[in-house]
């Protein structure tokens, strides 16, 4: 492969939502960036793939960063939604107790988080708890009115967009294989698409951030990969919960228990299940797992029907605690002691969305300490993002469809998406071209039918608007292809 | 030998059991009408089915026209009807019942379009 | 806001032979709205032959039923649009078409819903393991072979043994893929067994009863299912699971009337078929909407969609007329080895047609009609099935002065 020479002031391996919000966050200073993410698309790794909460932060024991990270960011939460135009809604969180020990629990969590600086907590009682869940079952809840629900993709996206705009440069399908200090203290990255060097390296490769270490400093962190699975609810099912409704968390496991989580698109996700598996990247879901999601649904949430699901995904935890000893590690942000200016993020588990910039901004601080960087006047913390036809009111949607017939041809029937909203995601700025990057952006396909109708529709128009070839044309990159050929001899030029 | 048949020529679907010795046919019960049993003689001796599938259209609203042969042809020779279906190529319009192809295989085997198909300006 | 005598949402073969039959009943004001870019539905893309025996007294394919009614709409004049999408309907039947002239509003005095129906999909039947390319409905599969010319495989499993499934493990052998095998997880096929034997033992294609896919495997593309052997209770029989290298697993499992229209509508929908809840006119709970086809209830023959249509429409022009009078209402009640019967409930003792499917296959049944403890008809059935819907007639003197109706198989 030939060598490019490109070198960058910082480079970062890994563009989920961590990795993308430093570099917006770096972008805010006078320095050359780029971003390497082996995947197709950005996030594709842990950050599409959880609840979207970003959470209030009394789940934390005070004095760890997972607590003070996670109520920053969510104090500031609102606003970067809103620069990024991305949906923010702070729907608020039960925390449901269905035994009487529980509650204890409850009372511990609320002492936490007021010592942890979150606002508003309260236990509520059966009856009022009725009042704001009449379909849950339970006998006192804990009460987060700072908990909110965001679209964890859609904000990876915005963040990696707004980054591009503010001089990042993203290379896709580019994974690091192996990093080198060189004599000028600067580090060479060889990976699958040429050579990159830099002055600095952040570590945010997720699951894969232990390798990474690996490749400079001795076996130091390891990474323990822990399964979640979920249940996707149909839209119709909506109604039967207001809030994130939790159970209360049982300490020693993996994760926070099953909950039920309205979604910002207004699903309901079940999930997740916690289980620590082999691989990392096995993202299957089983039977058992879901016919455990199934039974825990119906303690807390009998109205719940199998008939309203209409499908499954996993997401895959990156943690430091080991299967023998569950429960969580603090986030490691910190730079090298053996390696200068290497920079590892590690174990970036449930906060990490919602710690994602405060995360970022302690990134920042330990390269200015070292660089005293200057700012970038040019940065534009603002970015657009898709128009959602859907959620405009009807005089809007008849001026757009006046000024762009585009908007007037409906290729999502069930989420409703335009043509030109499935022409604005396939255009993005990233490049990425795979039909979960469509979906991601557009919504296309994630509705009760499950691309039923719009997947041909897409497909036309990925190739006759944008030229790609039959092979070109993949679910998600690395061989997904969708067709073998062209039916017919005539045209089979593969 | 014996054998069940489902007979196809109807909804009805009989289920017509049949002894026969290769095509000679020694027992027949079930049939619901004596169309049912040539059918059944049939599928021993020389079963017929009718061909169905597409050809590439150039300047189509569809891009491919469907075809079928106008009667039933030998079952054997189905799938390498299927195989010339992906060599062959139209220009639009076309009108159902039109011949795509004569005498295929040499074994007077036709097609003909089913589907109407009209021309676009591209 | 446009006013319609008559608006039908969906111009497929319910949709077609509706305008059809209200062009013939006399009324004139008509809209056909079709999302799709063609008349027809999904019967374009039906290649295979078999339509219209009864209809029609002829052995046709899906394109050429489609143009029979296509030819009447265009030779009626009778108005369509293409390429519009119905995104709201009203109790008040008022819908709102959205297509690249803009949004319009239409007010009719009838509805007559023909949206069909979509296909159960993987997540929806939670068939666990990984999430690969190259899993299809058979009939996103259907469409994308026979009206795209796109490949989209070679060595295929197909989970369901329904017609839809079956024609295309035919489909995919006539085009050059390799079926390995159809899998079924009910103990008997839910396929017509015309396809059964046409699409399947023609090809020497096995037929595996009582099993399906357990496990999915493949990181970009499909790389092979695991399939297993399920008892009588539904478990899975230990010992049995077999994997099968494929790079393609097409699913039938299903079909859904596409009602989210008509849920909005406030139309009250029956839990069973998953289509409204009709009188014996195809009036659903709102006044003056009508509902035929596989909207209304899954079919497994288009001449019976066409029938269907054209019965309802009589309904409809009764409705026009002011005629269509109320009596007293009774419900049509389900006894045993039925699944559903439409309509569900009976306003006038009018001739009726009843649609039923039934719980089990079997054989030398008799569908018994009865008022309380007096029988009313008895029907003989020599074989049924769940996979073929039984339709019977009840003339007006039948249903004379019945003060209740309840419908068994014995």
């Amino acid at each position: 492969m030939k060598t490019t020479n490109n070198h960058y002031d910082v480079v970062i391996i890994g563009g989920g939502v961590v990795g993308c919000a430093i570099a917006r966050e770096l972008s805010k200073y006078k320095t050359s960036i780029a971003v390497l993410e082996k995947e197709d698309d950005v996030g594709w790794g842990i950050s599409c793939r959880n609840s979207g909460v970003v959470h209030a932060g009394f789940n934390y024991k005070s004095g760890t960063l997972r607590a003070q990270l996670c109520v920053e960011g969510n104090k500031s939460f609102a606003k970067l939604c809103h620069e990024l135009d991305v949906p923010y809604k702070k729907i608020g969180k039960v925390i449901v107790a269905q035994k009487k020990e529980e509650i204890r629990e409850l009372k511990k969590l609320k002492t936490q988080g007021e010592k942890n600086k979150v606002g508003g907590l309260q236990i509520i009682d059966s009856a009022e708890l009725k009042r704001l869940e009449p379909n849950v079952k339970g006998i006192a809840a804990l009460y987060s009115p700072e908990t909110a629900i965001i679209s964890p993709y859609l904000l990876t996206i915005a963040l990696a967009e707004n980054a591009l705009t503010n001089g990042v440069s993203f290379f896709l399908n580019t994974e690091a294989k192996s990093i080198a200090k060189l004599r000028n203290s600067d580090f060479r990255i060889n990976t699958n698409k040429g050579e990159f060097t830099s002055s600095y390296v952040i570590n945010s490769a997720g699951l894969y951030s232990d390798k990474v270490a690996h490749m400079v400093e001795k076996d130091k962190y390891r990474i323990y990969p822990c399964r979640g699975e979920y249940y996707v609810l149909d839209k119709n099912a909506s109604w039967i919960i207001n809030h994130l409704i939790y159970p209360v968390p049982k300490a020693g496991t993996g994760g926070l228990g099953v909950h039920f989580t309205p979604t910002i698109d207004k699903n309901i996700l079940i999930g997740p299940s916690n289980e620590y598996i082999k691989q990392k990247d096995n993202l299957s879901t089983t039977s058992q797992i879901m016919k455990m999601l199934s039974a825990e649904a119906q303690k807390f949430l009998p109205l719940i029907s199998s008939r309203d699901i209409i499908r499954s995904y996993s997401g895959i935890r990156a943690k430091q605690a080991p299967p023998s000893e569950g429960g969580y590690w603090d986030f490691v942000i910190e730079e090298s002691n053996s390696v200068n200016n290497f920079i590892n993020l590690i174990g970036i588990e449930s906060p990490g969305l919602a710690s994602a910039q405060p995360i970022a901004k302690r990134v920042v601080e330990i390269i200015n300490k070292k660089e005293k960087l200057s700012l970038n006047s040019n940065f534009n913390p603002f970015r657009k993002g898709i128009l959602r036809f859907e959620e405009q009111d009807e005089e809007t949607k008849k001026a757009l469809i006046k000024q762009d017939p585009d908007y007037g041809e409906i290729i999502c029937r069930c989420e409703q998406v335009t043509k030109k909203e499935i022409l604005e995601a396939i255009n993005n700025p990233l490049g990425a071209k795979s039909l979960i990057s469509i979906k991601y952006r557009s919504r296309a396909m994630m509705g009760r039918c499950q691309g039923g109708y719009c997947l041909t529709r897409i497909i036309e128009i990925l190739r006759n608007e944008f030229g790609l070839t039959l092979q070109e044309i993949n679910l998600k990159g690395d061989n997904s292809y969708l067709f073998s050929g062209y039916r017919s001899d005539e045209v089979n030029k593969l | 030998m014996h054998r069940e048949f489902i007979c196809i020529l109807c909804p009805n679907s009989c289920r017509i059991s049949v002894e026969y010795e290769g095509t000679n046919i020694k027992n027949i019960k079930g049939d619901g009408c004596p169309k049912g049993k040539d059918y059944v003689k049939n599928e021993i001796t020389n079963p017929l089915r009718v061909f169905t599938g597409s050809v590439l259209v150039e300047s189509g609203n569809f891009s491919l026209a469907s075809v079928k042969t106008p009667v039933p042809i030998p079952k054997k020779y189905l799938k390498e009807i299927g195989e010339i279906t992906h060599c062959l190529k139209m220009k639009a319009p076309i009108k159902i019942g039109q011949v795509v192809a004569q005498n295929l295989l040499g074994e007077d085997i036709d097609l003909i379009a089913t589907r109407k198909v009209n021309i676009i300006n591209k | 806001m446009k006013e319609r005598e008559v608006i039908i949402i969906g111009g497929g073969a319910a949709g077609l032979a509706a305008a059809v039959a209200c062009k013939q009943k006399g009324i004139e004001d008509i809209l056909i709205i079709e999302r799709g870019d063609y008349l027809g539905g999904i019967l374009q893309q039906c290649i295979h032959d078999g339509f219209g025996l009864e209809k029609f007294h002829t052995s046709l394919s899906g394109p050429e039923y489609a143009q029979r009614y296509i030819d009447q709409v265009k030779e009626k004049e009778i108005p369509f649009l293409l390429n519009s999408m119905v995104v709201n309907l009203t109790p008040q039947k008022e819908v709102v078409v959205a297509n690249s002239n803009g949004l319009q509003h239409y007010r009719a005095k009838v509805i007559i819903l023909a949206m069909g129906c979509r296909e159960r999909t993987r997540g929806a039947i939670g068939i666990p393991g990984a999430r690969p390319s190259g899993i299809y409905t058979a009939g996103v599969a259907q469409e994308l072979i026979n009206l795209k010319n796109y490949m989209i495989g070679n060595k295929i499993v197909i989970l369901g043994s329904g017609d839809i499934g079956l024609i295309m493990a035919r489909r995919l052998t006539l085009e050059g893929a390799e079926v390995i095998t159809v899998a079924e997880k009910l103990p008997y096929s839910s396929g017509l067994s015309r396809n059964i034997n046409q699409c399947l033992y023609d090809f020497d294609i096995p037929l595996l009863l009582s099993h399906t896919v357990v496990d999915i495997e493949g990181n970009g593309r499909l790389s092979g299912v695991t399939i297993a052997q399920l008892g009588k209770r539904g478990g899975i029989i230990p010992g049995s699971k077999r994997k099968i290298t494929c790079d393609t697993l097409l699913l039938s499992v299903g079909l859904i009337p596409e009602n989210e229209l008509s849920r909005e509508a406030g139309i009250v929908l029956d839990n069973i078929t998953g289509g409204p809840q009709v009188d014996e006119r195809g009036q659903t709970s709102v006044p003056g909407t009508f509902a035929c086809g596989n909207v209304l209830q899954v079919h497994d023959i288009v001449d019976n969609v066409s029938l269907e249509a054209e019965y309802i429409v009589e309904g409809v022009a009764r409705y026009l007329e002011g005629k269509l009078i109320k009596e007293q209402e009774i419900k049509v009640e389900l006894g045993e080895g039925l699944r559903y019967v439409v309509p569900q409930k009976l306003i006038s003792r009018k001739d009726t047609i009843f649609s039923f499917r039934v719980n089990q296959p079997g054989e030398k049944k008799i569908l018994v009609f009865e008022d309380g403890k007096k029988v009313i008809k008895k029907k003989s059935l020599r074989r049924v099935n769940p996979a073929e819907m039984v339709r019977v007639k009840l003339s007006s003197s039948e249903l004379e002065g019945i003060k209740r109706l309840k419908v068994r198989l014995v």
